[in-house]
């Protein structure tokens, strides 16, 4: 090694100076071994699925997987020595692994949008069913009410389920009473209540005594005994992430352990909240079995909440896809693709909302 | 900082060996510009680290000491954002050339960070050896790396008899000791220390102040200090960073810390040294 002193003229010119990522830069060598560890298993496969009668499943796990994974650690030993091994083999699982649960995912979203697809339009999404019978053509009647119903009965289980949930976890994490054990207990075993048994619940206790008829009340209810946990517990978790520094810091301003509840907690944990709300609503806004016990079916546009059963989007499908007639089936799908389309918006809409100017 | 304060560094000036100048360097860099997206944080930084020196980095708080000393073991880029320009050779080496692995020059030059990370599902010998096994380092005889490196970092009497508890139970001091000692256990050939001290109370300090000492026999250390003491009492050199407003960080005065302390050129550095600003 030589002694290196700094020579001013060997130095690269400051005004010339751009930013640079040279860490982004790679070597044609390193190039070359990816671009050959991702074809050549590609290339086999595809030769081995036009030429074989291997089955495409077992192609792919017994012959494809492996060789990528030895054409990947290859690759890396090439490129980084042995010391890449480990790291080759993880990001070829990692990316292996997210493939597949896409294909599933994508595959689901295919099968709704292409048997679904026919029946959408913007009658179908408004008309009610009255006058509809399951041998009707697909122009005619529509999921409007259905939408209508589920909308109802959702915005009524958030209206008891969320205040409740995020008080439980409140409760859990501020409060920090001595009742807190058991809480979490019972709501942990809440969480596994069958949907089935949330219906019965209500149909029980408040439709059998008389208390309520089968309406949307009684079905929005019914949702937020299975919503409850999940916003608890989310809330919970999202909670306990907000540091205790943030507390003692308003405490050290002589802030009530409430107002720092409201102001400071709960505003810092905000999109975490959000989050907890919107997991709520997608445990539950699928479930069919307490609806069709607690709020049984219409096929009219009903708003009122009380007083007569309403439809939604789970009992409709319910009921059309069993029917023997290709329509009713077709509309069966093209409202599951509308529930879907609904709570992908939803969704969206909720990380828009919670991505405020203080968010984080 | 008064006066008084500033006649101790005459004081220790007759106790601080010479500047290892004339020594191999060890790692140089070489106009070397740092950007956060399209900002740019740090301008035109040229310096260089003789082999087991002791360079101290002074400076206000955002004229991008950390940054500087983040982007030498190659942490910088894993910033979003981050970019470069210039050159830092380690071993006469450019460690930004595209064939060298990220993984080889973070392993040869170790840092330790300003607030103390032990590793809170490992015990402290696992602490001390995690390094070796992150790495896929072979060495054997664990347990004498693990009395040595302790002892090196000044924690081993205080530990030895409960090396199999948790390393998150020990006070913030002997957490900052400990990972120096996990730094140590991978034999780097420089460390980085951004601002190790700034959490400890003065016992803490002054035990990592000896162990830097010590550990300058075999190791090339740059420290980033806030403590103008510190600088004085553990570096060999010194180099004064500061940023004017909207502008890059720069290095405004570098040289052997008794020239920087006793007989700045530049008056911001007169300034800075005597507590004036920053």
């Amino acid at each position: 090694m030589t002694t290196q002193t700094l020579d001013p003229t060997a130095l690269p010119n400051l005004a010339e100076q751009r930013p640079q990522r040279p860490w982004r830069k790679r070597t044609p060598r390193f190039k070359l071994a990816v671009v050959l560890a991702v074809i050549i298993p590609a290339v086999v496969t595809w030769f081995l699925w036009q030429t074989s009668t291997i089955p495409t499943p077992v192609l792919l796990v017994a012959i494809y997987l492996p060789m990528q994974l030895i054409a990947s650690t290859l690759a890396s030993i090439v490129t980084r020595g042995r010391r890449g091994i480990a790291d080759s083999i993880v990001i070829v699982s990692a990316i292996g692994a997210t493939v597949f649960s896409l294909v599933i995912l994508l595959s689901l979203i295919g099968a709704l949008i292409v048997r679904g697809w026919k029946a959408l339009s913007p009658s179908f999404l408004l008309q009610n069913n009255i006058y509809i019978s399951p041998s009707t053509p697909l122009e005619y009647g529509g999921i409007g009410h259905a939408v209508l119903g589920t909308a109802l009965i959702v915005f009524l289980a958030s209206l008891v389920a969320v205040p409740i949930g995020i008080a439980t976890a409140i409760y859990i994490t501020e409060v920090r009473g001595r009742a807190v054990p058991y809480v979490r207990f019972f709501v942990q075993s809440m969480s596994g209540v069958p949907s089935v048994v949330a219906g019965l619940f209500i149909l029980t206790t408040l439709i059998v005594t008389g208390a309520l008829t089968q309406s949307a009340l009684a079905g929005g209810l019914a949702y937020a005994i299975l919503m409850l946990p999940t916003v608890a517990r989310t809330a919970e978790e999202v909670l306990r992430l907000v540091p205790d520094e943030l507390r003692t810091g308003a405490l050290a301003l002589g802030s009530t352990r409430a107002r720092t509840v409201f102001r400071v907690v709960l505003p810092a944990a905000r999109t975490g909240i959000v989050t907890a709300i919107i997991l709520g609503i997608a445990r539950i806004i699928g479930e069919t079995a307490p609806l069709l016990l607690a709020a049984g079916n219409s096929d009219q546009t009903i708003l009122n909440p009380t007083g007569s059963p309403v439809a939604s989007l789970p009992t409709y499908i319910f009921n059309n896809v069993a029917l023997p007639y290709p329509d009713a089936v077709t509309r069966a799908w093209g409202a599951a693709l509308a529930l879907m389309i609904f709570v992908a918006i939803l969704f969206t809409l909720a990380r828009v909302l919670s991505r405020g100017r203080l968010g984080r | 900082m008064s006066t008084a304060e500033f006649e101790s560094v005459d004081v220790l000036e007759s106790e601080i060996t010479t500047p290892a100048a004339a020594a191999t360097t060890e790692l140089e860099a070489r106009n070397v510009s740092v950007w956060f997206g399209q900002r740019k944080v740090l301008e035109g930084v040229n310096m260089s680290f003789p082999k087991n020196s002791v360079t101290a980095l002074i400076g206000p708080s955002g004229c991008g000491k950390s940054t500087f000393i983040r982007t030498l073991n190659r942490l910088h880029e894993l910033l979003p954002g981050a970019a470069l320009a210039g050159e830092i050779l380690y071993e006469g080496r450019d460690i930004y050339s595209r064939d060298v692995d990220p993984v080889h020059i973070r392993l040869a030059i170790g840092m330790v960070f300003q607030k103390p990370n032990p590793f809170p599902s490992m015990t402290i010998r696992g602490n001390v050896l995690s390094g070796l096994k992150l790495s896929g380092m072979k060495r054997s005889n664990h347990d004498d790396i693990v009395e040595e490196t302790l002892t090196a970092a000044g924690l081993w009497t205080e530990v030895k008899d409960r090396l199999d508890r948790a390393g998150g139970e020990l006070s913030g001091g002997q957490q900052q000791r400990l990972v120096i000692a996990r730094a140590l256990a991978v034999q780097p050939h420089v460390l980085l220390m951004d601002e190790p001290c700034s959490a400890l109370d003065p016992a803490s300090t002054l035990k990592i102040e000896e162990t830097i000492r010590q550990l300058s026999k075999e190791v090339t250390i740059i420290i980033v200090t806030h403590n103008m003491q510190q600088a004085v009492r553990v570096a060999d050199n010194t180099a004064f960073f500061l940023a004017a407003e909207n502008e890059p960080g720069r290095v405004i005065e570098q040289g052997a810390t008794t020239e920087i302390f006793g007989n700045p050129q530049d008056e911001r550095t007169l300034d800075y040294v005597n507590g004036r600003f920053g």
